[in-house]
């Protein structure tokens, strides 16, 4: 009813609740709104949003990234379904180093075969990765990387010493400003943007009530750094975090995880517990958040409204975030690779940070999937090339044709783009981007048409809907560049499509969305042909 | 206080800034035409819809004009190559996933989103896509209509059920190019909260929102119906309505087709009505309405009469008691219902007809 | 209304006080949902959980009948908090002091025992009340529909008096027009004390301008009311004419005044449907309804608004001024007007509050850019009164009156234990014999109901659904029973509209003494579940009538 909320808000509890009841099956929302004393058309509005929650009488899904795509996740959705699983596609998993992944209720199974789908025997229950799903990690890399060239270092134990954040207290708000800003680092995201603007931004807003955002909606097609840095180096994030809080004058810290983390969701809350019991850090409270199936939650003004457990429909902006955030209070967001370097820059200085970069700052993990050897998260200096990428992990399988740089978002990039720096600044330049360096290579076996195709349904599905550039348009242009089962519309208008997309969309999905499109029929004709 | 008077510039004019001003606010004082469809001066702006999308001075985005405060010395472009374009675009999109079929419903409004589409010459080969809204199957509800393929998702309806009726029957459901209109569980308006008001109707831009008694009488159009403006007969409150009515219908007597309110801003009701304002008027057409005189007979049954015969029992009845027993005998009951014409009229009657002051309307709130 | 309708928009404290707004006036709840997301605070003062309470701040859900206990109450702290506007009852009031005497032992610790309310709660309210600039007082018949009806109006008044809530937008006292026209049908003189524009029939100066102007001699004693009608029917009265009213099913203690009809000699009716006051009719003319005719209608704040035909009448039906010009033409008096316009030119020249108002002017739009004239409107080229008493309290000073409460005049015992209450729904109207011919309403509200505590309830073995008897000392109705918390236990409602189960056959035709109002809001009735099992036939759709409803 009210439309200012605050965190005791009954709406932001929804998500949850519906969860918990199992998701949006019919009375539902009748029942929570006689718990909760919201409308059940609010209600059913939100459950309806969110794929985790609007069809749970499917348990099973199988991811439809390009990756997993690759390794034959359609096989194994035909097979999960042919043995009676209540299965259907979804969107990326955050799994592609792992291929095909499934997802069981919200447990990531890597590596799913038709042999496991038919050992399951139809009971959801016994679906799992030849008996090894309960945890895993991915591999990173690269081996042979010295621990002061890293600001993240993956394979190093966790430090609960608490150095950073004592560190951090020490010098004062002000000059760990300056320090971040020393270090040049850019949001790891997907927007690169400077960090430090954002933290003084906060720090400066007269408002005194004020929020911290983790955000670990790790959702971009072809990313899954944040999942290894929560099973890895939950330490560095925790901390990161801390630091933030106490430096930007708040106390309360929310994490937001997608639904499909249920394991780094483990370890992360293990991690608070523990951290909260021993006192790491006082007067700093961390609340988990799991989101419930929807990608556009990653962008950050939806993700807000997620939090409030409305629909995750992006707000507009200006007024951005560090004025305007959650519940109306200046809030800092940010990904978690940023807020893990946190505590490396703090210890060690935002000039040894900065020099870890090549052509940008920062060391920056980068995710290669597809078409190479070893998948997996690589620890590299931003701006190295993808050849140098793959050869840490590898090399390639089969001929290189093209490549994603930096998600589904970044389009494609055609194997003459091989030597280009991967780095914010560059690949913007031509008209991509590095985004969340999730990399996916595809080799000459592929026919880009399929793949702008199925980059296309994944926009259309993800679309929030709220405005009719993207709604419509990630619509149109699947429909346009899909073959067979409808009669095509052609690619006539496609360009006039894309440019009211980029210009009209209110966020950076439908900005975005048709890239795989325009990229895939500036550099491949021929695949359309 | 003599605070400077706040200026922007738009399309090279200057403008005087009032508190709270948002650009279109300022735009519309000077009659700049900002095309809008998620637009309701009722509601909070969401800047959805993204037709008023203009272009300031040192934004690298377009920006909504609803949802954009006007600020001090900002450089604004409501007409220009890009924005025009942004248009022309986006409303040739938004014809991609709309019925071209149904454009003018039964007895429905004039479609905002198709008017615009002409106005600004946005192109209309750029095909059809299905649509891949729903509507729920259960709404038995016998007075409003939803067509998912002229539903445009600008949630003027489901904001408007929130923000002002503040029931929230509806909502937007579902996700991505499936967004539709949606009550919990897709049940009959009937079971929900929904108060049958009619404001989805009344906010609906394109009609995907209309009334079913309207679209079930097969009528025509809105622009071949006679409206005629007057007042709701139910409660206190005096709603202006706007009756659509057939002239040719009922026998050259005239249908009420629909009713709606007369424009926000305009009247007390301001663009709202209530269940019964806005639907409830079939009894004006209902089969029991008395259409005779009658006059009791000897044996103690209303017979039909014909009005002079009517007309002489009654004042004869009248004379006769208040011969028989006094002016004061006789009891004058006029009706809160009626004008304030005919209650004139009553009273007069009574106290200079009959010379009685017992006349009194039957609801003394 | 002494604000306008617009105005409640910008108030930022409301008491909503015996009126269920937004089922009887939908419109002017929006206008406070609208305050209320703007920030301002709600307080519904009322037995029954209506929808207003699910966005109020608080409610007050009193004992039935309790509402001068709760007043002088709060009048009690500001006095004692020292809230009173001084400057403004010394200047614009008189008789202050004895509402200061009335009140002062009314303590909120005393009033609890009566209304249910806890005194920290009161005191909240009544400083709220009283130190908010743009308070309003808004209510209806839950105020006036008692025995001591008016000294509940007085006890309002007392508040707006003493805070100085008068005179500015959205601050005033505002009673809620339950009728399209009452306004306009007590301004046109449809009343046995005034004269059109309120102008005394005892007052020898008006009576002789109306004599001149009618060519006649008027008798200065003021007549019946239609309570007192009512109450002398066949005995005094002895012949009635009725236009637009079903009497038989509107008015309390329909089992008395069926017998009492068979007294009178004459009764005609002028209808545009059947009614249950037809079986008593010696003549019935039909007339027509609101889109076959031209007229003006005035709304609760007190604006002119025009009624425009847009159909013709059914048959031979005729409209209803024509009608009545017939009738007096009947009698001998030669009435020649011409149109519905002409006769408000008349009436307009006899009333000074509407003289600047004419059919010509409301269909031109206004300079405030809306249609229709608020009066008083003395001349042309008047814009009209948005708020009255603008300029001061119109009748010079504001008149203090000290009230003391009186119980009901009927409250439960042994054989009646429970109080019972009447009122509207959102879906019917009055007597419905609109709405019960619409699918909507009866798709929501098919038949009539009493909604009765889950404790009660359980007392008399009655479940969901149960077909029960309603009974009183008067008589009785078979209804559907709604177990619901919307009601306090210890009490019942049931709606007034059906004339199959017809709520006046129960209620108490004792009134007000004052303005002969019946006291509808309060009697005591009992509930017993008839026969066996036999459960609702129809449903009640959508879940706001639920079990489990607002006020679970």
């Amino acid at each position: 009813m009210c439309s200012v909320s605050t965190p005791t808000d009954p709406h932001s509890t929804i998500p949850d609740r519906l969860a918990s009841a199992g998701g949006l099956k019919k009375g539902v929302a009748r029942g929570l709104s006689r718990d909760t004393g919201l409308h059940e058309a609010d209600i059913y509005g939100v459950g309806s949003f969110y794929h985790l929650l609007a069809r749970p009488e499917k348990r099973v899904r199988v991811c439809g990234g390009l990756s997993c795509q690759l390794a034959g996740s359609r096989e194994i959705l035909s097979a999960c379904q042919a043995a009676g699983l209540p299965t259907e596609e979804i969107s990326c998993l955050a799994a592609c180093d792992r291929p095909p992944a499934v997802l069981r209720d919200r447990r990531t199974l890597p590596m799913v075969t038709i042999q496991d789908a038919e050992r399951s025997g139809g009971k959801v229950e016994d679906l799992c990765s030849n008996g090894s799903e309960s945890v895993w990690c991915g591999t990173i890399g690269p081996q042979d990387a010295a621990a002061e060239t890293l600001c993240l270092n993956l394979s190093a134990e966790p430090d609960w010493s608490g150095s950073a954040f004592k560190a951090a207290g020490t010098m004062g708000s002000s000059a760990l400003f300056d320090l971040i800003e020393e270090s040049g680092l850019q949001g790891r995201g997907g927007a690169g943007f400077p960090a430090h603007i954002k933290w003084r931004a906060v720090a400066d807003q007269a408002e005194q009530e004020r929020y911290i955002v983790l955000n670990a909606d790790e959702g971009e097609p072809g990313t899954f750094k944040d999942r290894e840095i929560l099973l890895r180096r939950p330490d560095l994030v925790l901390e990161g975090l801390a630091i933030a809080a106490a430096a930007t004058g708040s106390s309360e810290v929310y994490l937001y995880l997608r639904g499909e983390f249920e394991v780094p969701g483990g370890v992360l809350a293990e991690a608070i517990q523990a951290t909260t019991k021993a006192g790491r850090f006082p007067g700093i409270t961390f609340h988990m958040h799991a989101g419930q199936g929807a990608y556009i939650c990653g962008e950050e003004t939806a993700m807000l409204e997620a939090l409030e457990g409305k629909r995750g429909m992006p707000r507009l902006k200006p007024p951005f975030p560090v004025e305007v955030g959650l519940w109306g209070k200046p809030t800092l967001i940010h990904n978690v690779e940023t807020i893990a370097c946190i505590p490396g820059i703090v210890l060690q200085g935002g000039t040894w940070f900065k020099d870890l970069g090549r052509t940008e700052a920062g060391s920056k993990l980068y995710c290669i999937s597809g078409h190479v050897q070893n998948p997996g998260t690589y620890e590299l200096p931003l701006g190295v090339s993808l050849d140098e990428l793959v050869a840490a992990a590898g090399g390639y399988v089969g001929t290189l044709k093209a490549f994603s740089p930096g998600g589904a978002s970044s389009g494609f990039l055609p194997a003459s783009e091989r030597g280009r720096a991967l780095d914010f600044k560059g690949l913007g330049a031509i008209g991509s981007m590095l985004g969340s360096a999730g990399v996916v290579v595809l080799n000459d076996t592929i026919n880009m048409r399929w793949a702008a195709e199925e980059q296309l349904r994944f926009f259309e599905e993800e679309s929030c809907g709220q405005c009719a550039p993207c709604r419509i348009g990630t619509h149109y242009l699947h429909a346009a560049v899909k073959r067979g089962e409808e009669k095509s519309l052609g690619l006539t208008h496609v360009a006039d499509v894309a440019w009211q997309m980029n210009e009209g969309s209110i966020c950076g999905l439908g900005q975005a969305a048709a890239l795989p499109l325009t990229s895939a029929l500036k550099y491949f004709p021929e695949d359309f042909a | 206080m003599s605070a400077m008077k706040q200026t922007l510039v738009l399309d090279g004019r200057k403008i005087e800034l009032q508190q709270g001003d948002t650009i279109l606010d300022a735009a519309s004082r000077t009659n700049t035409s900002i095309p809008t469809l998620c637009h309701d001066p009722r509601l909070k702006p969401v800047g959805a819809c993204r037709t008023c999308l203009i272009e300031v001075e040192g934004s690298r985005r377009l920006l909504p004009a609803c949802a954009t405060p006007a600020t001090e010395g900002m450089v604004i472009h409501t007409k220009n190559e890009r924005v025009d374009r942004h248009r022309r675009t986006l409303l040739g999109l938004y014809l991609t996933d709309h019925n071209p079929d149904r454009h003018y419903g039964l007895g429905g409004a004039p479609n905002q989103l198709v008017a615009m589409a002409h106005e600004v010459g946005a192109p209309t080969d750029w095909g059809q896509l299905p649509s891949k809204r729903k509507a729920s199957s259960e709404d038995d509800n016998p007075y409003i209509l939803f067509d998912p393929e002229q539903c445009i998702a600008c949630a003027r309806c489901t904001r408007y059920c929130d923000e002002v009726e503040s029931v929230s029957a509806i909502t937007l459901a579902g996700r991505g190019s499936e967004t539709t209109i949606s009550t919990n569980d897709g049940l009959s308006l009937l079971d929900t909260t929904c108060e049958m008001c009619g404001g989805c109707i009344d906010t609906c831009p394109t009609g995907a929102m209309t009334e079913r008694k309207a679209a079930e009488m097969q009528a025509p159009p809105e622009r071949d119906l006679k409206q005629v403006r007057s007042t709701c007969n139910f409660c206190g409150v005096g709603c202006q309505l706007d009756l659509h009515v057939d002239e040719a219908a009922n026998d050259g007597r005239g249908r009420i087709i629909k009713v709606t309110s007369p424009p926000v801003g305009t009247t007390t009701n301001d663009g709202n009505l209530c269940v019964k304002g806005r639907f409830a008027y079939d009894f004006v057409d209902h089969n029991e309405r008395l259409t005779t005189p009658l006059v009791r007979d000897k044996a103690g049954v209303l017979q039909p009469a014909t009005w002079e015969e009517a007309l002489a029992a009654t004042s004869l009845g009248l004379a006769g008691v208040s011969e028989r027993h006094g002016k004061n005998s006789l009891a004058f009951v006029s009706s809160s219902r009626c004008t304030v014409e005919e209650n004139y009229l009553v009273q007069k009657l009574a106290r200079q007809g009959y010379g009685t002051n017992n006349v009194h309307q039957c609801a003394a709130t | 209304m002494t604000n306008s309708i617009r105005e409640i928009r910008e108030a930022d404290f409301l008491l909503v006080i015996g009126s269920n707004t937004s089922e009887a006036h939908p419109i002017i709840a929006m206008e406070m949902k609208r305050a209320v997301r703007r920030g301002a605070t709600l307080v519904v003062v009322d037995p029954r959980a209506v929808w207003m309470t699910t966005i109020a701040e608080h409610h007050l859900q009193i004992k039935p009948g309790s509402d001068v206990w709760l007043l002088n109450s709060m009048a009690q702290v500001i006095i004692a908090e020292g809230l009173v506007a001084e400057e403004f009852v010394a200047e614009q009031t008189e008789n202050f002091e004895a509402v200061q005497a009335a009140v002062k032992d009314y303590t909120p610790e005393k009033a609890e025992a009566f209304t249910g309310v806890a005194p920290d709660l009161l005191r909240k309210i009544a400083r709220q009340y009283a130190q908010t600039a743009k308070a309003g007082i808004y209510y209806t018949l839950g105020i006036t529909e008692h025995s001591h009806g008016t000294d509940n109006v007085y006890a309002l008044a007392n508040l707006v008096l003493m805070t100085g809530h008068l005179g500015q937008r959205a601050s005033g006292m505002n009673p809620l027009r339950g009728q399209n026209n009452v306004q306009g049908a007590n301004d046109a003189g449809a009343t046995p004390t005034y004269y059109p524009g309120y102008q005394r029939v005892d007052d020898p100066e008006v009576q002789a301008r109306y004599e001149s102007a009618w060519s006649c001699e008027l008798d200065p004693k003021p007549g019946l009311n239609l309570n007192e009608m009512m109450l002398t029917m066949g005995e005094g009265i002895k012949g009635i004419f009725v236009m637009g009213e079903d009497i038989v099913l509107s008015e309390p203690n329909a089992n008395h005044l069926e017998e009492a009809l068979a007294g009178v000699e004459f009764i005609a009716i002028q209808e545009p449907f059947p009614n249950e006051t037809m079986r008593f009719a010696n003549v019935v003319l039909p007339s027509t309804v609101f889109a076959e005719k031209d007229g003006v209608f005035t709304n609760s704040e007190r604006r002119v608004q025009r009624v425009r035909q847009a159909v013709k009448p059914p048959g031979e039906a005729r409209q209803d001024w024509r009608i009545l010009c017939e009738i007096a033409r009947a009698a001998g008096i030669n009435w020649d007007y011409d149109s519905p316009a002409e006769i408000y030119d008349e009436m307009a020249s006899l009333a000074p509050n509407f003289s600047g108002i004419s059919h010509n002017r409301l269909d031109d739009v206004q300079a405030d850019g809306m249609t229709g004239i608020q009066w008083p409107c003395p001349t042309s080229d008047h814009p009209g009164t948005v708020y009255l008493h603008g300029d001061g309290v119109m009748r010079g000073k504001g008149l203090f009156q000290a009230v003391s409460y009186r119980p009901p005049m009927e409250v439960p015992d042994e054989d009646y234990g429970l109080f019972l209450s009447t009122g509207r729904t959102l879906y019917h109207y009055n007597a419905a014999t609109q709405t019960r011919r619409e699918t909507g309403p009866v798709a929501k509200h098919p038949e009539a109901f009493v909604e009765i505590h889950p404790r009660d309830a359980q007392q008399r073995g009655i479940e969901a659904g149960d077909r029960v008897r309603v009974s009183s000392r008067r008589g009785h109705i078979d209804v559907v029973a709604i177990v619901s918390r919307q009601v306090r236990p210890g009490c019942i409602w049931t709606p007034l509209h059906y004339a199959e189960a017809r709520a006046n056959l129960l209620t108490n035709d004792e009134g007000d003494p004052v303005t002969g109002t019946a006291e509808f809001k309060v009697c005591a009735a009992e509930v017993t579940r008839l026969g066996e099992g036999k459960k609702l036939a129809t449903t009640f759709r959508g879940n706001y009538y639920s079990t489990t409803g607002p006020g679970a």
